[in-house]
């Protein structure tokens, strides 16, 4: 079933939206008027467990981009000990082409604070940490003054509706970040928040188990939160009729319930639009964002923030949804930050772009990421200069193979963004590369277009 | 680049005798800050960001204060904070450009704006004017790719900026 009308934008309207200082925000009183925090006092007449198992049931998967189940992460924490338990809120929304998270904050705040408040009551958790990016110095002034109007309103501290959990008030703190995309893979996030560098951490122990401070502890992205408030309203059967089931197998978990989509790049209208899952690209295109900008053919999309490869100049009708990366030859539908090339654009020089995002974010950990990396940013700007050599392709290949397609040659997946945006660019736009690059021995006056 | 290490060993350190962490600021992190986690490690970030926005950069200095602060050695609160990019250890301009190069600002035109900036100013990515006025810096997505290309100055955004008005923003900074 196709979505009738916004759910998460309910109170956010359409694009475009202005500069940042003349938004309006929805206020507590606002978002109260409209229906606001009714989920939350049906949720507390709900015991913890009967809310984690209604939030499997819905098949809400996780909305940071490795989409997995919210309801089946919650319910490997353990029982509660009368110990600290917490919560970890990612907004550190850095991946390029990802702004749906800043939407939500810069406009609705209290949609997340709500859906704080629900997940600390099913999962029984008494901090919650907001982990956003320092570069959104607004967001996090934003969600300063609504965490103070919930404060007020009596959603968290002393005496709050929450009540006491694990034997404590019931807390939600701001914690900015400092610049470090690393820092929004969710062991790195706990490392950060326990004010060291934000490197990721082997696992197991997993952070449902030993976490912060090496407690239970739940780490959602702030559109999984947002999604919490509707899923209790509505109801679970509405959830679930939003979207499809997998196509790929009934053992397959499906992709439910309605999704932000940021699309950015050649297009007339960019933006953040909502729609069901597993809708196609091409009518994201033409129905939200008024088609390709100047009328130029469509060429290559990336399907969901740059780590996820890139779709082809043929898979234009691409659905978008959690089965994305088994049939289009992509990593998967990451945070759905859907960037739209036009047919003028350069691939080598959008490779070129991407690597040097991998090669400057790279923590630094793993040799394979850390020099890998690198060595494909420097091949690339070569290639890009008209310097490079053909087997310079098949070396590009296999330095991106052996960064991540294996897996554990590193901590964590940055090492497989890189692989699958390079690889997946060089497979589906070899010819581009080819006809910049001459032969090894033999110089045979292949013009550089650089 | 997080992971290059700094010449730490051979830096001359520049002291005063007032301390850069003073007694207000302590009491208010002590205060508001401190309470909020497990354990006073954690606090190191929001106790940079408090330095930082105090002296507009962070002195060595001002880390061993920081260090002694949070009950940490030293060496702990360098190790953090020569990772993340935002935190200046070396002073900045009065004033902070910084233009987004991700992919979404490159389709959508950012290198002609950054060039013009450059010639304007006179300066490369990652330098100061010599009147200390402006530092120029380039960044990873600024998370306005919708609204590309972004600009962000002394942490206010500027979303689908041209040239005129990035013109008119950098005549404007004092």
């Amino acid at each position: 079933m196709a979505l009738a009308e916004p759910v998460l934008l309910k109170r956010i309207p359409p694009p475009p939206w202005g500069n940042v200082a003349d938004r309006k925000l929805v206020t507590y009183s606002d978002y109260v008027a409209t229906g606001g925090y009714e989920s939350l006092k049906k949720s507390l007449e709900m015991p913890p467990g009967e809310l984690v198992d209604l939030v499997k049931a819905s098949e809400l998967r996780g909305r940071g981009g490795a989409g997995f189940s919210a309801g089946l992460k919650w319910s490997f924490l353990p029982a509660p000990d009368g110990e600290r338990r917490y919560l970890a809120v990612n907004a550190d929304e850095s991946e390029p082409g990802t702004f749906k998270d800043r939407l939500l904050i810069d406009f609705d705040p209290h949609l997340l604070i709500e859906g704080i408040a629900i997940c600390c009551h099913a999962c029984q958790l008494d901090t919650a940490y907001i982990y956003i990016r320092g570069e959104y110095h607004h967001q996090a002034r934003v969600l300063e003054a609504s965490l103070t109007e919930a404060y007020d309103n009596r959603i968290f501290g002393p005496n709050s509706q929450l009540g006491q959990i694990n034997g404590r008030d019931v807390h939600c703190y701001v914690h900015r970040g400092a610049g470090a995309y690393i820092c929004g893979e969710e062991t790195g996030l706990l490392e950060s928040l326990e004010g060291k560098r934000g490197w990721p951490r082997i696992k197991p122990p997993f952070p449902a188990v030993a976490g912060l401070f090496q407690r239970p502890t739940v780490i959602n992205n702030v559109e999984t939160l947002a999604d919490l408030p509707d899923i209790l309203s509505r109801g679970v059967d509405w959830f679930r009729s939003i979207g499809r089931a997998s196509t790929l197998g009934e053992n397959v978990p499906g992709s439910y319930g309605p999704k932000l989509y940021g699309v950015s790049g050649h297009v007339n209208i960019p933006g953040v639009y909502e729609e069901e899952l597993g809708v196609p690209m091409s009518q994201l295109i033409e129905k939200h964002c008024g088609g390709m900008r100047n009328g130029k053919k469509y060429k290559a999309a990336v399907p969901g923030g740059i780590s996820m490869g890139v779709l082809g100049t043929d898979q234009y009708d691409a659905e978008l949804d959690f089965d994305i990366g088994r049939r289009y030859n992509v990593l998967g539908l990451g945070t759905a930050g859907v960037i739209v090339m036009d047919e003028d654009t350069d691939m080598v020089a959008v490779t070129r772009n991407i690597a040097r995002f991998f090669s400057h974010e790279s923590c630094g950990q793993c040799t394979p990421c850390r020099e890998g990396s690198g060595w494909v940013y420097q091949m690339l700007c070569r290639i890009e200069q008209g310097d490079g050599k053909y087997k310079d392709l098949d070396l590009l290949d296999e330095i991106a193979r052996s960064m991540g397609a294996m897996p554990g040659t590193t901590i964590c997946g940055l090492a497989d963004g890189t692989n699958w945006a390079v690889r997946t660019i060089l497979e589906k736009f070899r010819d581009e590369f080819e006809s910049r690059c001459t032969a090894s021995l033999v110089q045979v006056g292949v013009p550089s277009s650089a | 680049m997080a992971w290059i290490t700094k010449n730490a060993g051979t830096m001359q350190i520049d002291r005063r005798e007032e301390p850069y962490l003073s007694d207000e600021t302590r009491a208010k992190l002590e205060a508001e800050v401190i309470p909020r986690y497990a354990t006073r490690q954690a606090a190191t970030l929001p106790v940079l960001h408090e330095i930082q926005h105090q002296h507009n950069w962070i002195p060595y200095q001002a880390l061993e204060e920081a260090a002694e602060f949070l009950g940490l050695s030293a060496g702990e609160v360098i190790d953090c904070a020569t990772f993340y990019e935002e935190f200046f250890l070396h002073p900045k301009g009065r004033h902070l450009v910084q233009m987004c190069q991700s992919l979404s600002c490159e389709l959508c035109g950012h290198e002609p704006i950054l060039e013009k900036i450059q010639q304007k100013l006179d300066i490369m990515p990652g330098e100061t004017t010599d009147d200390d006025r402006v530092t120029l810096m380039t960044v990873e997505c600024l998370g306005s790719c919708g609204t590309a290309p972004a600009l962000m100055i002394d942490g206010t955004l500027h979303e689908n900026v041209t040239w005129e008005q990035a013109k008119r923003l950098l005549d404007d900074l004092a």
